[in-house]
């Protein structure tokens, strides 16, 4: 599959977007200078359809109009045949903006600023509280993360007869396919989407193309020219969406014998302008509210909060890894306080088959949490560490008896399966044919990257038919001819996509010695009880299923620069059957070590409700030569047969377990991420 | 001003502005889409090539910096023995990436093995930090690079006995 990068028709326009300097107020004017011939300057009023892009029940403007909601928003895209006199054009498009005060602020907010809230409530919390032997109060922020994707945001859009053809990387084509025949006001039929290579994303690309794609098709629209946006790196950074920012503060009860009694959490996300995901971020930090833990009494209440900076997403998932973050960190300390250790406890308190989940729902399988602890205690010589490191830090007398070391360890599942608000159910579909040659073409518009997804679903479709790996082939995602397989994320591509393709397989089967060949059939997913908010609680199912998994990370601190080091990372995961474990094995480390990263290095500073220019220059992935060996085993693939999507398990994990062992480490208490040493330095204790 | 270099093997002469970078003219004017222009400071390793042997971001290289030298693109390399090595030791070290950081991690891997014929795990790590990509899994990279360097020494006693 080709990068868009490299997709330059004759006769193309380039494409480049007019920014708001301001993060709110009226747009007074947005005019261009003298234009040669052949450039044209589009604003909002051009747009022949509709000026708004629906985003899973949320409107993102697709061009500013009337006022401008954060800096950095799209007001006018300028279009040409050459990008260096179009960027000399650009400097000299004058905007002017009636500014007001922008509303930035989400730790504290206002009412009006709250655009989705979720309560939930089970058993008696005040109750537990008031009983409870031992109280924690903690609160925990999670900053935005850069996605850092393999290759920057764009689109082309260009004419294929009688229809306008978009090239993007996309996790979700029927969502681009959707948004440009309503800007362009044409029925979806007349839109054709052709994914190009999508890479690593983390979520990064689930929407955001569909915005970029009605840019270029407007420019396209409007020059009757093939028009390609692409964002150079800087203005990627800087503008498109992050990981949304969540406070998590947390009280915790533990009965007298220390088991874990009674939580209160409140959760506040801040989601940026136009809110797309708000819900869906939120329900997930809400569901995640009591980690992987039993818990009889528990409170939750989540706002997503918007203000005047971008609008904020996902992040390899849609929202629960601040939860699992929050939650690892307090029962690391919830151990600490009943004077156990890590491991133990949570064995103690961990959510076991028929423990009730907090939709009041009791859990449908047993979590291999015994299994897994146990491993990655053997692995990593866990237990044998941690009593070392505590004493030694206790014995210590000054710096000059060497590096301080520590050691942590964070469980968490990964659900799959759930239904995001704003789709409709019965919606998504694969498609198989099994041709006169006994070759099985697979049908789907689930735009994956790499290639543990696909050799799934060719797998899954080889067993199920009887025929060789080799003849089955996977078609690419185009819009024209797969059916719509909804977005990848949530581990879509695997729990949803696959047993579609299973399901198509089996219809298959039945028919294979009955009906003439070829043989199609075609198989329509039906989620799973939608959850439903209401009245202090949440009914439903918040996943199908789930992989579970568990990290173990070691580090080294400095003595006197206080430099945290990695030495090591152990990953133990159950993701039901592994069709490929070498690539499963490698795509866990990548994500584990992006996950390092974020405890680590990788911060963007967005406090004026904007990524600074600055930050670009200063900001890089960890590099490889600062990663220290990632060991990965995997639990009950023999026993299972259903795959399981595990790539958010680092990131729910790795981030809580790096702190536990910088804490234990320092002899501190660390509540944000990333850690270094002028926060160590800062902190008492350490 | 005209440049004059060696691109690939051969002998080319284009016309450059004082501000062109490497980068864009070697995919503007030679067509070479092995070089992308993504972060344009230098960190990405998506438009490396090997600059007289070494390993140079050519979207930090004024144009002219090329001048009477040798340039390497992975088209270039793609040519050679050595990225049969390179490839092949990715291959049997099952290493995949996002399609998009590959032909830096080769010429990467390439500019290493030419100084270090079994560069140990920190030197490989070290050196393909120049190719930073959230697709990398360190562990794979670091066997291919390991299988790389089996294969050509394995190549070059080959060729040293016939």
């Amino acid at each position: 599959m080709t990068c868009l990068s490299d997709l330059a028709p004759e006769g193309m326009v380039h494409v480049l977007t007019i920014r708001s300097p301001s993060a709110r107020g009226r747009i007074v004017a947005v005019e261009p200078p003298h234009l040669p011939k052949g450039y044209r300057l589009a604003v909002a009023a051009d747009i022949p359809g509709e000026n708004r892009l629906r985003s899973l029940g949320v409107e993102v403007p697709i061009l500013a109009s009337g006022r401008v909601a954060y800096e950095g928003e799209p007001l006018a895209l300028l279009a040409g045949p050459d990008p260096m006199v179009l960027a000399e054009l650009a400097a000299q498009v004058r905007v002017e903006i009636e500014e007001e005060e922008p509303l930035l602020s989400w730790e504290t907010f206002s009412s009006d600023q709250v655009v989705a809230k979720r309560v939930a409530v089970v058993g008696d919390p005040e109750l537990a509280f008031s009983i409870a032997d031992k109280v924690l109060e903690d609160a925990y922020v999670s900053g935005p993360l850069e996605h850092w994707y393999s290759e920057p945001q764009g689109a082309l859009a260009s004419f294929d007869y009688d229809k306008i053809a978009v090239r993007c990387a996309t996790q979700w084509p029927y969502h681009v396919r959707d948004s440009v025949a309503l800007a362009l006001g044409s029925r979806p039929e007349e839109v054709v989407v052709r994914p190009t290579r999508l890479g690593a994303h983390l979520d990064g690309k689930l929407w955001y193309p569909s915005l970029l794609a009605c840019h270029a098709a407007l420019a396209a629209f409007l020059l009757k020219r093939p028009a390609r946006l692409l964002l150079t790196r800087e203005e990627d950074f800087r503008f498109s969406p992050k990981r949304a920012s969540s406070s998590v503060a947390v009280r915790a009860g533990l009965d007298p014998t220390g088991r874990l009694s009674a939580l209160d959490l409140r959760i506040a996300v801040n989601v940026g302008a136009h809110a797309p995901l708000a819900e869906e971020i939120l329900s997930q930090a809400c569901l995640a509210a009591s980690g992987a833990y039993a818990c009889p009494n528990i409170r939750v209440e989540g706002y997503a909060v918007a203000t005047d900076s971008p609008p904020m997403g996902a992040f390899a998932g849609l929202g629960a890894a601040p939860s699992f973050f929050a939650l690892e960190t307090t029962a690391a300390r919830l151990a600490e306080a009943a004077g156990q250790d890590p491991v133990e406890w949570k064995a103690r308190n961990i959510l076991r088959k028929g423990s009730a989940l907090i939709t009041g729902e009791p859990l449908k399988e047993e979590p291999p949490y015994d299994e897994i602890a146990e491993r990655l205690a053997k692995a990593s010589d866990f237990r044998r560490k941690w009593a070392c490191y505590e004493l030694v830090r206790k014995r210590r007398t000054d710096r000059g008896d060497g590096p301080l070391r520590g050691i942590g360890f964070a469980f968490a599942y990964q659900g799959a399966g759930s239904s995001l608000s704003g789709e409709t159910p019965g919606a998504y579909a694969v498609e198989a044919v099994l041709d006169k040659e006994l070759r099985l073409l697979i049908k789907t518009s689930a735009a994956v990257s790499g290639g543990s997804a696909i050799d799934i679903w060719r797998n899954s479709a080889a067993e199920l038919l009887g025929i060789p790996l080799e003849s089955v082939a996977v078609a690419p995602p185009d819009t024209d001819s797969a059916p719509d397989s909804g977005p990848v994320s949530l581990s879509r591509g695997i729990a949803v996509v696959n047993k579609l393709v299973e399901r198509s397989c089996l219809a298959i089967q039945k028919r294979r010695f009955r009906d003439p060949l070829p043989i199609s059939a075609r198989s329509v997913y039906r989620f799973p009880k939608p959850l439903r908010w209401a009245e202090g609680r949440v009914e439903g199912s918040p996943f199908e299923t789930a992989a579970w998994g568990g990290a173990v990370v070691e580090v080294e601190l400095d003595a006197w620069s206080l430099e945290p080091r990695p030495l090591g990372v152990w990953l133990c995961v159950d993701g039901g059957r592994i069709v490929s474990p070498g690539r499963a094995r490698s795509a866990l480390r990548a994500c584990a070590a992006g996950a390092l990263g974020s405890c680590l290095r990788e911060s963007l500073g967005c406090d004026e409700g904007r990524v600074a220019p600055s930050a670009y220059y200063r900001y890089g992935l960890l590099p490889l030569s600062e990663l220290p060996p990632i060991e990965v085993d995997f639990v009950g693939a023999e026993r299972r047969s259903a795959a399981k999507g595990v790539g958010e398990l680092p990131f729910d994990t790795v981030p809580a377990a790096f702190l536990a062992a910088v804490s234990l480490a320092a002899g501190a208490r660390l509540d944000t991420l990333p850690v270094g040493p002028e926060i160590l330095a800062s902190t008492e204790g350490a | 001003m005209t440049v004059s270099f060696i691109l690939n093997g051969e002998d080319v002469a284009v016309k450059a502005r004082s501000a062109d970078r490497l980068v864009d003219l070697l995919r503007e004017r030679f067509g070479v889409a092995g070089v992308l222009p993504d972060c344009r400071r230098g960190v990405c390793g998506k438009c490396l090539v090997l600059l007289d042997g070494r390993l140079a971001p050519s979207c930090l290289l004024p144009a002219f910096k090329a001048r009477g030298r040798e340039v390497v693109t992975i088209e270039g390399f793609a040519q050679t023995d050595e990225y049969g090595d390179i490839k092949g030791g990715f291959a049997d070290a099952g290493l995949e990436t996002c399609g998009f950081c590959d032909s830096g991690k080769i010429l990467a891997a390439a500019a290493l093995l030419e100084r270090n014929s079994r560069p140990s795990r920190e030197e490989i790590l070290a050196e393909m930090s120049a190719v930073p990509c959230r697709c990398t899994d360190p562990e794979a990279l670091v066997k291919g690079v390991q299988a790389a360097a089996d294969r050509r020494a394995r190549r070059l006693y080959r060729r040293a006995d016939q």
